[in-house]
Protein backbone atom coordinates (compact mmCIF):
# COMPACT_ATOMS: atom_id res chain seq x y z
CA UNK A 1 0.00 0.00 0.00
CA UNK A 2 1.06 3.38 -0.24
CA UNK A 3 2.08 5.43 2.35
CA UNK A 4 -0.39 7.55 4.36
CA UNK A 5 -1.39 10.79 2.28
CA UNK A 6 0.57 13.95 3.46
CA UNK A 7 -1.08 17.25 3.68
CA UNK A 8 -0.86 18.59 0.29
CA UNK A 9 -1.98 15.18 -1.18
CA UNK A 10 -5.28 15.88 0.85
CA UNK A 11 -5.69 19.44 -0.32
CA UNK A 12 -5.34 18.01 -4.39
CA UNK A 13 -8.11 14.94 -3.19
CA UNK A 14 -10.43 17.32 -1.83
CA UNK A 15 -9.66 20.14 -5.36
CA UNK A 16 -10.23 16.64 -7.12
CA UNK A 17 -13.51 15.57 -5.41
CA UNK A 18 -14.88 19.57 -5.93
CA UNK A 19 -15.65 19.59 -1.54
CA UNK A 20 -14.56 23.18 -0.32
CA UNK A 21 -12.80 22.20 3.49
CA UNK A 22 -11.06 24.84 6.00
CA UNK A 23 -8.12 24.34 6.88
CA UNK A 24 -9.36 22.76 9.93
CA UNK A 25 -11.86 20.03 7.89
CA UNK A 26 -8.10 19.49 5.78
CA UNK A 27 -6.35 18.55 8.81
CA UNK A 28 -8.90 16.87 10.50
CA UNK A 29 -10.40 14.61 7.00
CA UNK A 30 -6.21 13.88 6.67
CA UNK A 31 -6.13 12.51 10.36
CA UNK A 32 -9.57 10.31 9.44
CA UNK A 33 -7.88 9.54 5.88
CA UNK A 34 -4.74 8.06 7.38
CA UNK A 35 -7.03 5.82 10.14
CA UNK A 36 -8.67 4.28 7.16
CA UNK A 37 -5.97 3.68 5.08
CA UNK A 38 -4.19 1.91 7.77
CA UNK A 39 -7.28 -0.11 8.39
CA UNK A 40 -7.96 -1.53 4.84
CA UNK A 41 -3.72 -1.92 4.56
CA UNK A 42 -4.36 -5.18 5.70
CA UNK A 43 -5.43 -5.85 2.30
CA UNK A 44 -1.78 -6.49 1.54
CA UNK A 45 -1.71 -9.33 3.62
CA UNK A 46 -4.28 -10.98 1.76
CA UNK A 47 -2.64 -13.81 -0.73
CA UNK A 48 -4.03 -13.95 -3.69
CA UNK A 49 -3.98 -16.79 -6.43
CA UNK A 50 -1.89 -14.81 -9.48
CA UNK A 51 -4.43 -15.15 -12.08
CA UNK A 52 -7.47 -13.90 -9.67
CA UNK A 53 -9.99 -12.08 -11.70
CA UNK A 54 -10.96 -8.83 -9.71
CA UNK A 55 -14.91 -9.22 -9.43
CA UNK A 56 -16.74 -5.93 -9.93
CA UNK A 57 -20.67 -6.28 -9.90
CA UNK A 58 -21.89 -8.82 -7.65
CA UNK A 59 -23.98 -10.38 -10.48
CA UNK A 60 -22.14 -11.41 -14.04
CA UNK A 61 -25.30 -10.72 -15.97
CA UNK A 62 -25.40 -10.35 -19.94
CA UNK A 63 -25.39 -6.34 -21.40
CA UNK A 64 -29.31 -5.09 -21.03
CA UNK A 65 -30.27 -3.83 -24.29
CA UNK A 66 -33.83 -2.73 -25.46
CA UNK A 67 -35.17 -1.79 -28.34
CA UNK A 68 -34.35 1.68 -29.82
CA UNK A 69 -38.10 2.88 -29.47
CA UNK A 70 -39.54 6.81 -28.27
CA UNK A 71 -40.60 6.03 -24.71
CA UNK A 72 -42.08 9.03 -22.58
CA UNK A 73 -40.40 10.27 -19.96
CA UNK A 74 -40.62 12.59 -16.93
CA UNK A 75 -41.79 15.96 -18.56
CA UNK A 76 -39.02 18.41 -18.61
CA UNK A 77 -40.73 20.89 -16.50
CA UNK A 78 -41.42 18.20 -13.16
CA UNK A 79 -37.41 17.85 -13.77
CA UNK A 80 -36.88 21.53 -13.88
CA UNK A 81 -38.94 22.45 -10.49
CA UNK A 82 -36.44 20.87 -8.63
CA UNK A 83 -33.50 23.38 -10.40
CA UNK A 84 -31.86 25.97 -8.03
CA UNK A 85 -31.83 27.97 -11.19
CA UNK A 86 -33.62 27.77 -14.45
CA UNK A 87 -35.44 29.51 -17.37
CA UNK A 88 -37.71 26.68 -17.60
CA UNK A 89 -36.10 25.31 -20.49
CA UNK A 90 -32.25 24.93 -19.45
CA UNK A 91 -30.59 24.73 -16.02
CA UNK A 92 -28.79 28.36 -15.25
CA UNK A 93 -25.10 28.39 -13.89
CA UNK A 94 -22.96 30.89 -12.32
CA UNK A 95 -20.55 32.25 -15.31
CA UNK A 96 -18.26 29.34 -16.57
CA UNK A 97 -15.92 31.84 -17.72
CA UNK A 98 -14.01 34.73 -15.89
CA UNK A 99 -15.43 38.03 -17.67
CA UNK A 100 -12.92 40.48 -19.14
CA UNK A 101 -13.04 44.22 -19.61
CA UNK A 102 -12.03 44.32 -23.26
CA UNK B 1 -56.14 -6.01 20.07
CA UNK B 2 -55.58 -2.74 18.48
CA UNK B 3 -54.32 -2.40 15.05
CA UNK B 4 -50.61 -1.46 15.96
CA UNK B 5 -50.09 -4.95 17.31
CA UNK B 6 -51.40 -6.61 14.20
CA UNK B 7 -48.98 -7.80 11.72
CA UNK B 8 -49.69 -6.98 8.35
CA UNK B 9 -50.75 -10.40 6.77
CA UNK B 10 -53.60 -9.96 9.62
CA UNK B 11 -54.34 -6.34 8.63
CA UNK B 12 -54.95 -7.19 5.14
CA UNK B 13 -57.24 -10.29 6.10
CA UNK B 14 -58.83 -7.86 8.05
CA UNK B 15 -59.46 -4.87 5.44
CA UNK B 16 -60.64 -7.58 2.89
CA UNK B 17 -62.92 -9.01 5.17
CA UNK B 18 -64.94 -5.64 6.02
CA UNK B 19 -63.76 -5.81 9.31
CA UNK B 20 -61.59 -2.53 9.26
CA UNK B 21 -61.32 0.26 7.04
CA UNK B 22 -58.81 1.82 4.87
CA UNK B 23 -58.86 5.09 6.79
CA UNK B 24 -59.04 3.88 10.24
CA UNK B 25 -56.11 2.15 9.37
CA UNK B 26 -54.14 5.08 7.85
CA UNK B 27 -55.33 7.59 10.52
CA UNK B 28 -54.25 4.64 13.43
CA UNK B 29 -51.03 4.79 12.30
CA UNK B 30 -50.72 8.62 11.40
CA UNK B 31 -51.89 9.08 15.16
CA UNK B 32 -48.79 6.70 16.39
CA UNK B 33 -46.78 9.10 14.52
CA UNK B 34 -48.06 12.21 15.74
CA UNK B 35 -47.96 10.45 19.36
CA UNK B 36 -44.45 8.65 19.41
CA UNK B 37 -42.15 10.46 16.62
CA UNK B 38 -41.20 13.46 18.64
CA UNK B 39 -39.24 11.13 20.95
CA UNK B 40 -38.15 8.30 17.66
CA UNK B 41 -37.82 10.81 15.25
CA UNK B 42 -38.09 8.10 13.02
CA UNK B 43 -39.92 9.98 10.10
CA UNK B 44 -38.11 12.95 8.32
CA UNK B 45 -41.74 13.32 6.64
CA UNK B 46 -45.47 12.12 6.90
CA UNK B 47 -47.68 12.06 4.06
CA UNK B 48 -50.54 14.31 3.64
CA UNK B 49 -51.85 12.17 0.64
CA UNK B 50 -52.30 9.42 2.70
CA UNK B 51 -56.02 9.39 4.14
CA UNK B 52 -56.99 10.48 0.67
CA UNK B 53 -55.39 7.39 -0.72
CA UNK B 54 -57.38 5.22 1.82
CA UNK B 55 -60.72 7.01 1.44
CA UNK B 56 -59.98 5.95 -2.63
CA UNK B 57 -59.02 2.28 -1.24
CA UNK B 58 -62.15 2.11 0.68
CA UNK B 59 -64.53 3.48 -1.87
CA UNK B 60 -62.88 1.14 -4.63
CA UNK B 61 -63.80 -1.86 -2.16
CA UNK B 62 -67.55 -0.52 -1.54
CA UNK B 63 -67.65 -0.75 -5.07
CA UNK B 64 -66.77 -4.06 -5.87
CA UNK B 65 -63.48 -3.38 -7.45
CA UNK B 66 -60.73 -5.96 -7.78
CA UNK B 67 -57.95 -4.09 -5.48
CA UNK B 68 -54.10 -5.47 -5.17
CA UNK B 69 -52.61 -7.62 -2.41
CA UNK B 70 -52.10 -4.88 0.07
CA UNK B 71 -55.18 -2.87 -0.43
CA UNK B 72 -55.12 -0.74 2.30
CA UNK B 73 -51.92 -1.66 3.79
CA UNK B 74 -49.67 1.59 5.20
CA UNK B 75 -46.02 1.65 4.52
CA UNK B 76 -43.10 3.58 5.41
CA UNK B 77 -40.88 4.07 2.65
CA UNK B 78 -36.51 4.82 3.41
CA UNK B 79 -36.03 8.45 2.54
CA UNK B 80 -33.13 7.56 -0.44
CA UNK B 81 -36.33 6.05 -2.13
CA UNK B 82 -38.10 8.28 -4.46
CA UNK B 83 -41.99 8.66 -3.94
CA UNK B 84 -43.58 11.05 -6.36
CA UNK B 85 -44.48 14.49 -4.98
CA UNK B 86 -42.87 13.54 -2.14
CA UNK B 87 -39.72 14.93 -0.38
CA UNK B 88 -37.05 12.76 -0.59
CA UNK B 89 -34.22 14.02 1.43
CA UNK B 90 -31.69 10.95 1.61
CA UNK B 91 -30.74 12.47 5.16
CA UNK B 92 -29.19 15.08 3.47
CA UNK B 93 -29.02 19.52 3.54
CA UNK B 94 -27.93 18.61 -0.43
CA UNK B 95 -31.94 17.44 -0.58
CA UNK B 96 -33.60 19.03 2.26
CA UNK B 97 -35.88 20.74 -0.52
CA UNK B 98 -35.88 17.93 -3.28
CA UNK B 99 -39.15 16.34 -4.53
CA UNK B 100 -39.27 13.40 -5.96
CA UNK B 101 -40.76 13.66 -9.74
CA UNK B 102 -41.36 10.27 -10.02
CA UNK B 103 -41.89 7.22 -7.91
CA UNK B 104 -39.13 4.63 -7.55
CA UNK B 105 -40.44 1.21 -9.40
CA UNK B 106 -41.00 -0.43 -6.29
CA UNK B 107 -42.90 2.40 -4.88
CA UNK B 108 -45.08 2.07 -8.15
CA UNK B 109 -45.58 -1.55 -7.35
CA UNK B 110 -46.49 -1.45 -3.87
CA UNK B 111 -48.84 1.76 -4.46
CA UNK B 112 -50.53 -0.96 -7.68
CA UNK B 113 -50.91 -3.55 -5.00
CA UNK B 114 -53.13 -1.13 -2.66
CA UNK B 115 -50.16 -0.31 -0.44
CA UNK B 116 -50.44 3.64 0.98
CA UNK B 117 -47.58 5.26 1.76
CA UNK B 118 -47.51 6.93 5.35
CA UNK B 119 -44.44 8.92 5.45
CA UNK B 120 -40.39 8.72 4.81
CA UNK B 121 -38.16 7.09 7.05
CA UNK B 122 -35.17 8.77 8.58
CA UNK B 123 -31.54 7.27 7.54
CA UNK B 124 -27.84 8.29 7.46
CA UNK B 125 -27.08 10.73 4.55
CA UNK B 126 -26.94 9.29 1.66
CA UNK B 127 -27.00 5.79 3.47
CA UNK B 128 -23.69 6.29 4.26
CA UNK B 129 -23.41 5.17 8.41
CA UNK B 130 -24.54 2.25 11.14
CA UNK B 131 -26.56 4.14 13.61
CA UNK B 132 -28.34 6.82 11.36
CA UNK B 133 -26.29 9.76 13.70
CA UNK B 134 -25.32 11.21 10.04
CA UNK B 135 -28.79 12.42 9.13
CA UNK B 136 -29.15 16.40 8.77
CA UNK B 137 -32.58 15.99 10.44
CA UNK B 138 -30.86 14.57 13.49
CA UNK B 139 -30.42 10.37 15.07
CA UNK B 140 -32.78 8.55 15.54
CA UNK B 141 -33.66 6.88 18.77
CA UNK B 142 -34.24 3.05 19.16
CA UNK B 143 -37.59 2.50 20.72
CA UNK B 144 -36.36 -0.57 23.28
CA UNK B 145 -33.75 1.83 24.84
CA UNK B 146 -34.00 5.72 23.49
CA UNK B 147 -30.74 6.68 24.58
CA UNK B 148 -29.39 4.05 22.05
CA UNK B 149 -28.78 4.14 18.36
CA UNK B 150 -31.61 2.06 16.12
CA UNK B 151 -28.85 0.88 13.81
CA UNK B 152 -27.97 2.32 10.12
CA UNK B 153 -28.82 3.41 7.46
CA UNK B 154 -32.29 2.33 7.84
CA UNK B 155 -32.86 3.30 11.51
CA UNK B 156 -35.87 4.88 10.74
CA UNK B 157 -37.51 2.62 8.88
CA UNK B 158 -36.11 0.05 11.84
CA UNK B 159 -37.65 2.31 14.96
CA UNK B 160 -41.12 3.01 13.10
CA UNK B 161 -41.64 -0.57 12.87
CA UNK B 162 -40.46 -1.73 16.55
CA UNK B 163 -42.05 1.45 17.74
CA UNK B 164 -45.52 0.10 16.04
CA UNK B 165 -45.88 3.85 13.87
CA UNK B 166 -46.18 1.69 10.76
CA UNK B 167 -46.66 -1.87 10.05
CA UNK B 168 -44.08 -2.48 7.25
CA UNK B 169 -41.50 -0.67 5.86
CA UNK B 170 -38.79 -0.56 3.51
CA UNK B 171 -35.09 -0.24 3.81
CA UNK B 172 -32.08 -0.49 1.58
CA UNK B 173 -28.48 -2.29 2.38
CA UNK B 174 -25.56 -1.96 1.09
CA UNK B 175 -22.79 -3.20 3.65
CA UNK B 176 -25.43 -4.06 6.38
CA UNK B 177 -27.93 -1.22 6.26
CA UNK B 178 -31.51 -3.58 6.12
CA UNK B 179 -30.16 -6.09 8.39
CA UNK B 180 -28.37 -4.36 11.05
CA UNK B 181 -30.80 -2.19 12.44
CA UNK B 182 -33.29 -4.88 12.29
CA UNK B 183 -31.10 -7.09 14.52
CA UNK B 184 -30.94 -3.37 17.31
CA UNK B 185 -34.52 -3.08 16.40
CA UNK B 186 -35.92 -6.77 16.89
CA UNK B 187 -37.32 -6.91 13.65
CA UNK B 188 -36.85 -8.42 10.22
CA UNK B 189 -34.77 -7.19 7.85
CA UNK B 190 -34.36 -9.38 4.39
CA UNK B 191 -31.59 -7.92 1.48
CA UNK B 192 -32.35 -9.52 -1.63
CA UNK B 193 -29.75 -11.26 -4.11
CA UNK B 194 -28.20 -8.04 -5.73
CA UNK B 195 -30.47 -7.99 -8.89
CA UNK B 196 -33.98 -9.40 -7.65
CA UNK B 197 -35.74 -5.91 -6.89
CA UNK B 198 -35.16 -2.77 -8.85
CA UNK B 199 -32.84 -0.02 -7.59
CA UNK B 200 -34.60 2.43 -10.29
CA UNK B 201 -35.90 5.69 -7.89
CA UNK B 202 -33.41 4.69 -4.77
CA UNK B 203 -30.89 7.39 -4.69
CA UNK B 204 -27.42 5.53 -5.32
CA UNK B 205 -24.66 5.32 -3.08
CA UNK B 206 -22.34 2.34 -4.36
CA UNK B 207 -24.34 0.67 -7.26
CA UNK B 208 -22.84 -2.60 -7.23
CA UNK B 209 -23.54 -2.99 -3.77
CA UNK B 210 -26.82 -1.25 -3.13
CA UNK B 211 -30.29 -3.33 -2.77
CA UNK B 212 -33.39 -2.66 -1.47
CA UNK B 213 -35.71 -4.99 0.76
CA UNK B 214 -38.44 -5.57 3.24
CA UNK B 215 -38.28 -4.65 7.22
CA UNK B 216 -41.31 -6.07 9.25
CA UNK B 217 -41.89 -7.88 12.19
CA UNK B 218 -41.92 -11.59 10.47
CA UNK B 219 -40.83 -13.33 8.01
CA UNK B 220 -44.34 -14.03 6.56
CA UNK B 221 -44.89 -9.98 6.16
CA UNK B 222 -41.71 -9.92 4.11
CA UNK B 223 -42.35 -12.31 1.87
CA UNK B 224 -45.76 -10.90 0.92
CA UNK B 225 -43.61 -7.87 0.49
CA UNK B 226 -41.18 -9.59 -1.64
CA UNK B 227 -44.57 -11.08 -3.51
CA UNK B 228 -45.04 -7.55 -4.70
CA UNK B 229 -41.39 -6.06 -5.24
CA UNK B 230 -39.28 -8.32 -6.53
CA UNK B 231 -38.78 -8.95 -10.20
CA UNK B 232 -37.54 -7.57 -13.41
CA UNK B 233 -37.43 -4.14 -14.35
CA UNK B 234 -36.60 -2.71 -17.73
CA UNK B 235 -35.59 0.36 -15.97
CA UNK B 236 -33.24 -0.93 -14.07
CA UNK B 237 -30.31 -2.41 -16.34
CA UNK B 238 -29.20 -4.48 -13.17
CA UNK B 239 -32.22 -6.42 -12.65
CA UNK B 240 -32.64 -10.16 -12.76
CA UNK B 241 -34.95 -11.63 -15.17
CA UNK B 242 -34.54 -14.63 -13.13
CA UNK B 243 -38.08 -15.76 -12.22
CA UNK B 244 -39.18 -14.86 -9.12
CA UNK B 245 -40.35 -18.24 -6.87
CA UNK B 246 -43.03 -17.75 -4.39
CA UNK B 247 -41.96 -17.38 -1.51
CA UNK B 248 -45.36 -17.40 0.47
CA UNK B 249 -46.66 -20.70 -0.69
CA UNK B 250 -42.99 -22.31 0.22
CA UNK B 251 -43.13 -21.18 3.92
CA UNK B 252 -44.62 -24.05 5.28
CA UNK B 253 -42.14 -26.42 3.82
CA UNK B 254 -40.62 -28.60 6.63
CA UNK B 255 -36.85 -27.70 7.12
CA UNK B 256 -35.90 -31.22 7.62
CA UNK B 257 -32.52 -32.07 6.20
CA UNK B 258 -31.67 -28.66 5.37
CA UNK B 259 -27.88 -28.08 5.66
CA UNK B 260 -27.23 -25.03 7.28
CA UNK B 261 -23.55 -23.47 7.92
CA UNK B 262 -21.86 -22.26 11.29
CA UNK B 263 -18.65 -20.34 10.57
CA UNK B 264 -17.02 -20.95 14.32
CA UNK B 265 -14.75 -17.93 13.33
CA UNK B 266 -18.00 -15.80 13.42
CA UNK B 267 -18.86 -16.96 16.56
CA UNK B 268 -15.64 -16.19 18.54
CA UNK B 269 -13.21 -13.17 18.70
CA UNK B 270 -15.16 -10.48 19.50
CA UNK B 271 -18.44 -11.09 20.15
CA UNK B 272 -20.50 -9.96 22.67
CA UNK B 273 -20.91 -13.04 25.50
CA UNK B 274 -24.51 -12.70 25.40
CA UNK B 275 -25.01 -12.77 21.06
CA UNK B 276 -22.74 -15.85 21.44
CA UNK B 277 -25.40 -17.77 23.54
CA UNK B 278 -28.53 -16.61 22.10
CA UNK B 279 -26.89 -17.77 18.33
CA UNK B 280 -26.22 -20.94 20.30
CA UNK B 281 -29.63 -21.09 21.67
CA UNK B 282 -30.81 -20.07 17.94
CA UNK B 283 -28.90 -22.98 16.40
CA UNK B 284 -30.63 -25.77 19.12
CA UNK B 285 -33.66 -24.94 17.54
CA UNK B 286 -32.83 -25.49 13.99
CA UNK B 287 -31.46 -28.74 14.82
CA UNK B 288 -35.12 -28.88 16.86
CA UNK B 289 -36.90 -28.26 13.54
CA UNK B 290 -34.41 -30.91 11.69
CA UNK B 291 -31.89 -29.08 10.10
CA UNK B 292 -28.37 -30.69 9.78
CA UNK B 293 -25.69 -28.15 10.84
CA UNK B 294 -21.99 -28.33 10.15
CA UNK B 295 -19.29 -26.33 9.90
CA UNK B 296 -17.99 -24.04 7.14
CA UNK B 297 -14.89 -21.62 6.63
CA UNK B 298 -15.63 -18.71 5.04
CA UNK B 299 -11.76 -17.36 5.16
CA UNK B 300 -11.62 -14.24 3.38
CA UNK B 301 -14.50 -12.79 4.96
CA UNK B 302 -12.21 -11.48 7.47
CA UNK B 303 -10.84 -8.84 4.82
CA UNK B 304 -14.46 -7.56 3.94
CA UNK B 305 -14.67 -5.19 5.65
CA UNK B 306 -11.48 -3.44 4.93
CA UNK B 307 -12.37 -4.16 1.21
CA UNK B 308 -15.75 -2.98 1.62
CA UNK B 309 -14.48 0.64 2.81
CA UNK B 310 -12.59 0.75 -0.03
CA UNK B 311 -15.11 0.00 -2.98
CA UNK B 312 -18.23 1.69 -1.37
CA UNK B 313 -16.63 4.67 -0.90
CA UNK B 314 -14.90 4.63 -4.54
CA UNK B 315 -18.48 3.91 -6.02
CA UNK B 316 -19.96 6.46 -3.33
CA UNK B 317 -17.14 9.45 -5.22
CA UNK B 318 -18.65 8.61 -8.67
CA UNK B 319 -22.42 8.64 -7.96
CA UNK B 320 -22.42 11.74 -5.98
CA UNK B 321 -20.52 13.63 -8.75
CA UNK B 322 -23.96 14.35 -9.61
CA UNK B 323 -24.59 16.82 -6.36
CA UNK B 324 -22.65 19.72 -7.45
CA UNK B 325 -25.38 22.74 -7.19
CA UNK B 326 -26.93 22.41 -10.89
CA UNK B 327 -29.76 20.10 -10.49
CA UNK B 328 -30.68 18.98 -7.25
CA UNK B 329 -31.75 21.87 -5.51
CA UNK B 330 -29.32 23.01 -3.36
CA UNK B 331 -26.68 25.34 -4.49
CA UNK B 332 -24.24 27.60 -2.23
CA UNK B 333 -23.42 31.45 -3.28
CA UNK B 334 -20.18 31.25 -5.58
CA UNK B 335 -19.25 33.40 -8.32
CA UNK B 336 -18.05 31.19 -10.86
CA UNK B 337 -19.04 27.35 -11.85
CA UNK B 338 -15.86 26.06 -9.76
CA UNK B 339 -16.31 27.67 -6.50
CA UNK B 340 -20.36 26.88 -6.84
CA UNK B 341 -19.51 23.42 -7.18
CA UNK B 342 -17.30 23.11 -4.30
CA UNK B 343 -18.90 25.48 -2.06
CA UNK B 344 -22.46 23.52 -2.65
CA UNK B 345 -20.28 20.34 -1.70
CA UNK B 346 -18.40 21.92 0.99
CA UNK B 347 -21.81 23.24 2.86
CA UNK B 348 -24.34 20.80 1.15
CA UNK B 349 -22.75 17.40 2.39
CA UNK B 350 -22.35 16.28 6.00
CA UNK B 351 -18.79 15.29 7.66
CA UNK B 352 -19.16 11.21 6.49
CA UNK B 353 -19.97 11.64 3.55
CA UNK B 354 -17.22 14.38 2.55
CA UNK B 355 -15.09 11.98 4.27
CA UNK B 356 -16.00 9.17 1.73
CA UNK B 357 -16.12 11.30 -0.98
CA UNK B 358 -12.26 12.51 0.10
CA UNK B 359 -11.49 8.50 0.68
CA UNK B 360 -12.97 7.32 -3.05
CA UNK B 361 -11.49 10.26 -4.63
CA UNK B 362 -8.21 9.25 -3.11
CA UNK B 363 -8.61 5.80 -3.78
CA UNK B 364 -9.33 6.20 -7.77
CA UNK B 365 -6.64 8.97 -7.96
CA UNK B 366 -3.89 7.89 -10.52
CA UNK B 367 -1.50 6.02 -8.76
CA UNK B 368 -3.71 4.42 -6.30
CA UNK B 369 -6.53 2.68 -8.23
CA UNK B 370 -3.87 -0.70 -8.71
CA UNK B 371 -3.13 -0.43 -4.89
CA UNK B 372 -6.52 0.06 -3.68
CA UNK B 373 -9.94 -0.57 -5.70
CA UNK B 374 -8.23 -3.49 -8.01
CA UNK B 375 -6.23 -5.05 -4.67
CA UNK B 376 -10.17 -4.96 -3.00
CA UNK B 377 -12.05 -6.16 -6.31
CA UNK B 378 -9.66 -8.93 -6.17
CA UNK B 379 -10.29 -9.85 -2.47
CA UNK B 380 -14.20 -9.52 -3.33
CA UNK B 381 -13.64 -12.36 -5.87
CA UNK B 382 -12.35 -14.45 -3.32
CA UNK B 383 -15.20 -13.83 -0.78
CA UNK B 384 -17.48 -14.86 -3.15
CA UNK B 385 -15.74 -17.94 -4.07
CA UNK B 386 -15.69 -19.24 -0.27
CA UNK B 387 -19.39 -18.81 -0.52
CA UNK B 388 -19.32 -20.56 -3.91
CA UNK B 389 -17.65 -23.24 -2.33
CA UNK B 390 -19.55 -23.52 0.91
CA UNK B 391 -23.03 -23.53 -0.78
CA UNK B 392 -21.38 -26.94 -2.03
CA UNK B 393 -21.89 -27.95 0.82
CA UNK B 394 -24.70 -26.34 3.03
CA UNK B 395 -28.31 -24.24 1.87
CA UNK B 396 -27.89 -21.61 4.40
CA UNK B 397 -25.32 -19.99 6.48
CA UNK B 398 -26.06 -18.76 10.33
CA UNK B 399 -24.43 -16.73 12.49
CA UNK B 400 -24.86 -13.12 14.26
CA UNK B 401 -26.03 -10.13 12.07
CA UNK B 402 -23.85 -7.99 14.27
CA UNK B 403 -21.41 -8.37 17.01
CA UNK B 404 -22.82 -6.69 19.82
CA UNK B 405 -26.53 -5.04 20.49
CA UNK B 406 -27.26 -1.39 20.01
CA UNK B 407 -24.51 0.90 20.96
CA UNK B 408 -25.08 3.92 22.80
CA UNK B 409 -26.11 7.17 20.77
CA UNK B 410 -22.85 8.65 20.16
CA UNK B 411 -20.56 6.01 21.22
CA UNK B 412 -18.65 5.66 18.00
CA UNK B 413 -19.28 9.14 16.50
CA UNK B 414 -15.71 10.21 16.75
CA UNK B 415 -14.12 6.47 15.95
CA UNK B 416 -15.43 5.85 12.05
CA UNK B 417 -13.56 2.62 12.44
CA UNK B 418 -15.17 1.36 15.76
CA UNK B 419 -18.53 2.31 13.78
CA UNK B 420 -17.64 0.40 10.61
CA UNK B 421 -16.94 -2.69 12.34
CA UNK B 422 -20.63 -2.72 13.20
CA UNK B 423 -20.67 -4.28 9.77
CA UNK B 424 -18.19 -6.91 10.14
CA UNK B 425 -20.78 -9.82 9.72
CA UNK B 426 -22.90 -8.44 7.18
CA UNK B 427 -21.01 -6.56 4.44
CA UNK B 428 -19.89 -9.60 2.93
CA UNK B 429 -23.60 -10.85 1.64
CA UNK B 430 -23.65 -7.17 -0.31
CA UNK B 431 -20.00 -7.97 -1.79
CA UNK B 432 -20.82 -11.53 -2.90
CA UNK B 433 -24.35 -10.33 -3.96
CA UNK B 434 -26.36 -12.93 -2.13
CA UNK B 435 -29.45 -12.89 0.19
CA UNK B 436 -29.42 -12.30 3.45
CA UNK B 437 -31.84 -12.45 6.58
CA UNK B 438 -32.14 -11.09 10.28
CA UNK B 439 -34.42 -12.42 12.72
CA UNK B 440 -34.08 -11.75 16.08
CA UNK B 441 -33.53 -14.00 18.65
CA UNK B 442 -33.60 -13.71 22.60
CA UNK B 443 -32.93 -9.98 23.83
CA UNK B 444 -30.25 -9.67 25.95
CA UNK B 445 -30.27 -10.17 29.77
CA UNK B 446 -31.46 -6.13 29.35
CA UNK B 447 -33.62 -5.98 27.21
CA UNK B 448 -31.72 -5.07 23.69
CA UNK B 449 -32.39 -7.05 20.94
CA UNK B 450 -30.33 -9.19 19.26
CA UNK B 451 -30.55 -10.33 15.74
CA UNK B 452 -29.44 -13.75 13.96
CA UNK B 453 -28.06 -13.55 9.96
CA UNK B 454 -29.29 -16.57 7.84
CA UNK B 455 -27.22 -16.13 4.40
CA UNK B 456 -28.28 -18.21 0.92
CA UNK B 457 -27.43 -18.84 -2.15
CA UNK B 458 -28.38 -16.26 -4.70
CA UNK B 459 -31.77 -16.05 -5.90
CA UNK B 460 -32.89 -18.22 -3.16
CA UNK B 461 -34.27 -15.83 -0.91
CA UNK B 462 -37.54 -18.28 -0.43
CA UNK B 463 -35.32 -20.58 0.94
CA UNK B 464 -34.17 -18.11 3.63
CA UNK B 465 -37.94 -16.78 4.49
CA UNK B 466 -39.25 -20.34 4.95
CA UNK B 467 -36.16 -20.89 8.01
CA UNK B 468 -36.63 -17.51 8.98
CA UNK B 469 -40.57 -18.04 9.27
CA UNK B 470 -40.32 -21.47 11.00
CA UNK B 471 -37.79 -20.31 13.24
CA UNK B 472 -40.47 -17.80 14.18
CA UNK B 473 -43.13 -20.82 14.18
CA UNK B 474 -40.91 -21.99 17.48
CA UNK B 475 -40.01 -18.55 18.82
CA UNK B 476 -41.55 -15.50 20.71
CA UNK B 477 -39.26 -13.23 19.64
CA UNK B 478 -40.48 -11.69 16.85
CA UNK B 479 -43.86 -10.76 18.45
CA UNK B 480 -42.74 -8.92 21.43
CA UNK B 481 -42.27 -4.94 21.05
CA UNK B 482 -40.92 -1.87 23.77
CA UNK B 483 -43.09 -1.28 26.61
CA UNK B 484 -44.57 2.23 26.25
CA UNK B 485 -43.41 5.35 27.33
CA UNK B 486 -40.42 4.34 25.45
CA UNK B 487 -37.47 3.58 28.29
CA UNK B 488 -34.11 4.94 28.38
CA UNK B 489 -31.43 2.14 29.53
CA UNK B 490 -28.58 3.49 31.39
Amino acid sequence: MPDTPEQPIVNQVARLARIHLDEQQLKSSGEKLEQILSFVSQLEQVELPEDVIPFFGAIESVNAIRDDQLQTSVPREKILDNAPESDGEFYLVPPVFKQTDS
Amino acid sequence: MTLSALNADIIVDQLNAGEITATDCVQHFLERIETHNSDLNAFISVSDKALEQAEAIDNRRKAGESLGCLAGLPIAIKDGICVAGQPTTAGSKMLEKFSAPYDATIVERLKSAGAIVIGKTNMDEFAMGSSTENSYFGSTNNPWATDRVPGGSSGGSAACVAGRLAPVAIGSDTGGSIRQPASFCGITGLKPTYGRVSRYGLIAFASSLDQIGPMTRTAKESALLMSVIAGFDPRDSTSSKEQVSDSLASLEIPLKGIRIGVCRDHLNEGLHLEVKTKINDAISVFKQLGANIEEIELPHTKSAVAAYYIIAPCEASSNLARYDGVRYTFRAQANDLEEMYRNTRGQGFGDEVKQRIMLGTYALSSGYYEAYYLKASKVRRMIKQDYDEAFQKVDLILGPTTPTPAFKLGQHTQDPLAMYLADIFTVSANLAGIPAISVPVEPSSTGLPIGLQLQGRAFEENILLRAAHQFQNETPWHTTSPSEPWRTQS
